[in-house]
């Protein structure tokens, strides 16, 4: 898969296209308005991550000109600006999501994931992970073909960490996927613990032992 | 002046000047009154002196003078007497009454023969005269300050207008409505010096807010973006290098610094879109089913149990993000401040919603439990601006949020309807 970072904070952007260049996929980089519309015009890409406020122009406008073509990239904006209406335009014009910064990467990398699952954009409804397959549509989770009955936050637990699988996620980004806005209003580390638990020991009872404990108290899901 | 008993200005100046008009009636009156009186007394008293003196000089000339009784009598006597000044009370048949005289009588030695010679005038006339005057002089002062009264406190009223007027629309200043203040004008020269100060200042005050609220939202706006790139680099650090369990640790405590930060971020942000109204209540919502959803989600993040007690039906006018922050925020407060093992218990009716938590003892200030980063205890991890969102909500829908401590619980109540 191919895609555009266009964000005029070099830092962040080398960031993102080192945690996202992980999966295998190529990352080109734009840095103000004029290269991103260069690049835009000239190459196809499957995801634009798009910061709106950009050095000469607004990302607002990039996004008008690739709905205006056609393109079929999907679009992710990020940025600063956590204006519900600010979001509201990005979603109407077009855009597939919107995060707003500061963001944990392996939230953007399940953003994009999710948005490539979408039909349009060639992906399929279910998701593979040796013997695990997780069906999007059902949202039900199968190993070796026969489903497990999961709750639903166990269900977007896993699905998060075969999306961000091998990389070490800490609770504080697990806590913040699974509760959002929300998980800051308790001790949501605890549970963090407990749904975690719980997952293992259902994957573990089926024979698949890949979810890991990293450096204590972060996990991460990776073949042995 | 703490505590002293304030009163209206106009009504104050009346009352000075009715106070002042009364003492000046009395003093006047009774000056008046003692003055005239001897005026009177000492103008009687001369006449009796000549009436004697003529009645004397008459009796050198007849020594058989009898005089007109009872006004002038002469009457011979063996010795001599002094001269004698006195009250005394007359029958007078004319008018059938015993009638008040002033009496001087002495002797005068004439051709050998003592003679005692009386002279009487009647007191009566000249107190009527003084009554008279007195009469007569406080009705005129008493019309002149009634006068004077009405039109003092009209002229008061007039000249004060413009003050009036400005107070009340200095009352009606908001911060955070644009309006321009536009005062009374006044030809009174402080009065248009105040209006000009206050004009000033107010600018000056507006000016100053404006400031520190783009302040707030910019700071608030640029820390994003450099947060973001720490939480990528930590992200990228943690998945990228080999570290210690120690090292995760410290960089797992960043990560959630960062979130704390942001989290502020976001809070003080909608303190400010609140203030600056961006919530425009456009449609009316049922606050039951939102308070079911805030109990749902904050039920998976403890353990602790929350009685739901729904009365009523509730639907208002408000913006449902807003609502949903009410609850969260006081649900969660209710959590962390909780006795372990206790429930909570929320309850909805149709006037007011309730949230009761145990706890050991009342709050120390209660008074203060919805200011801006206000805490009581540090056990507790918050940004300490749940509550006084809560307050800014409440403020902007005008309904009122009220704490209570009653039998070891911590109660908040928000009333939907204004008393």
């Amino acid at each position: 898969m191919k895609f555009l970072i266009v964000e005029d904070e070099i830092e962040l952007q080398l960031s993102i296209a080192n945690y996202l260049k992980r999966d295998a996929h190529v990352c080109e980089l734009a840095s103000d308005y004029l290269e991103a519309s260069q690049k835009l015009e000239i190459y196809e890409y499957d995801i634009v991550i798009l910061d709106l406020n950009l050095v000469n122009g607004s990302g607002l406008d990039l996004l008008k000109v690739l709905k205006k073509k056609e393109k079929k990239a999907g679009v992710i904006i990020i940025s600063a600006n956590s204006s519900l209406d600010d979001k509201l335009e990005g979603l109407d014009l077009g855009a597939d999501d919107y995060l707003t910064k500061p963001f944990h990467l392996a939230e953007l990398n399940s953003r994009i994931k999710a948005i490539l699952r979408r039909g349009k954009y060639g992906g399929n409804d279910s998701i593979t992970f040796n013997e695990i397959r997780l069906d999007t549509l059902s949202r039900t989770a199968y190993v070796n073909g026969k489903s497990i009955a999961l709750t639903r936050k166990e269900y977007d637990l896993l699905l998060f960490f075969i999306t961000n699988q091998s990389r070490i996620l800490s609770k504080n980004i697990i806590a913040e996927h699974l509760w959002g806005d929300d998980s800051d209003m308790l001790d949501s580390f605890d549970f963090v613990y407990v749904h975690v638990n719980n997952l293992r020991k259902k994957l573990t009872k089926v024979g698949a032992k890949y979810l890991q404990t990293a450096y204590g108290t972060g996990y991460r899901f990776m073949e042995d | 002046m703490k505590g002293q008993q304030k009163t209206p200005l106009l009504k104050r100046a009346s009352k000075t000047f009715l106070l002042s008009s009364a003492v000046i009636m009395i003093v006047s009156a009774i000056a008046l009154y003692f003055y005239t009186r001897y005026l009177l007394t000492d103008e009687i008293e001369e006449e009796l002196f000549s009436d004697k003196d003529r009645i004397e000089r008459l009796l050198i000339d007849d020594p058989e003078l009898k005089g007109i009784p009872p006004i002038m009598m002469v009457e011979r006597v063996n010795s001599a007497e002094n001269e004698q000044l006195l009250d005394t009370l007359i029958y007078d048949p004319l008018q059938d009454e015993i009638e008040l005289f002033r009496q001087l009588s002495g002797t005068k030695e004439i051709n050998g023969r003592q003679y005692r010679v009386t002279v009487r005038a009647m007191v009566i006339e000249s107190e009527n005269i003084l009554f008279a005057i007195l009469f007569t002089f406080l009705t005129i002062i008493f019309l002149a300050f009634v006068f004077l009264f009405y039109l003092n406190r009209s002229r008061n009223e007039q000249l004060w207008r413009p003050f009036f007027i400005n107070l009340e629309k200095l009352k009606g200043f908001s911060l955070q409505s644009g309006q321009p203040l536009e005062f009374e004008e006044s030809n009174i020269l402080e009065f248009d010096e105040l209006n000009r100060e206050m004009k000033i200042l107010t600018q000056r005050v507006r000016a100053d807010y404006g400031n520190l609220k783009q302040f707030t939202e910019d700071v608030s706006h640029e820390m994003q973006t450099p947060l973001a790139i720490m939480q990528a680099k930590i992200e990228t650090l943690i998945n990228d290098q080999d570290l210690s369990h120690k090292q995760f640790e410290e960089l797992s405590s960043l990560q959630n610094d960062i979130q704390r930060l942001k989290q502020l971020n976001k809070r003080l942000n909608l303190l400010a879109k609140i203030e600056n109204h961006q919530f425009a209540a456009v449609e009316t919502i049922g606050l039951n089913q939102i308070l079911k959803e805030s109990v749902a989600t904050l039920q998976e993040l403890t353990n602790v149990d929350i009685t739901q007690n729904i009365q009523a039906e509730v639907r208002l006018k408000m913006d449902k993000y807003l609502a949903s922050v009410l609850f969260n925020n006081l649900l969660s407060n209710a959590v962390k401040h909780n006795k372990k093992n206790e429930a909570i218990e929320v309850r909805l009716t149709k006037d007011h919603f309730q949230i009761l938590n145990s706890g050991d003892a009342a709050l120390r200030h209660p008074e203060r439990i919805f200011e801006r980063f206000y805490k009581e205890s540090n056990k507790v991890d918050s940004t300490g601006l749940g509550l006084s969102i809560v307050k800014k909500i409440c403020d902007y829908y005008d309904l009122v949020p009220t704490y209570y401590f009653k039998e070891g619980k911590h109660l908040f109540e928000i009333n939907f309807w204004r008393n």
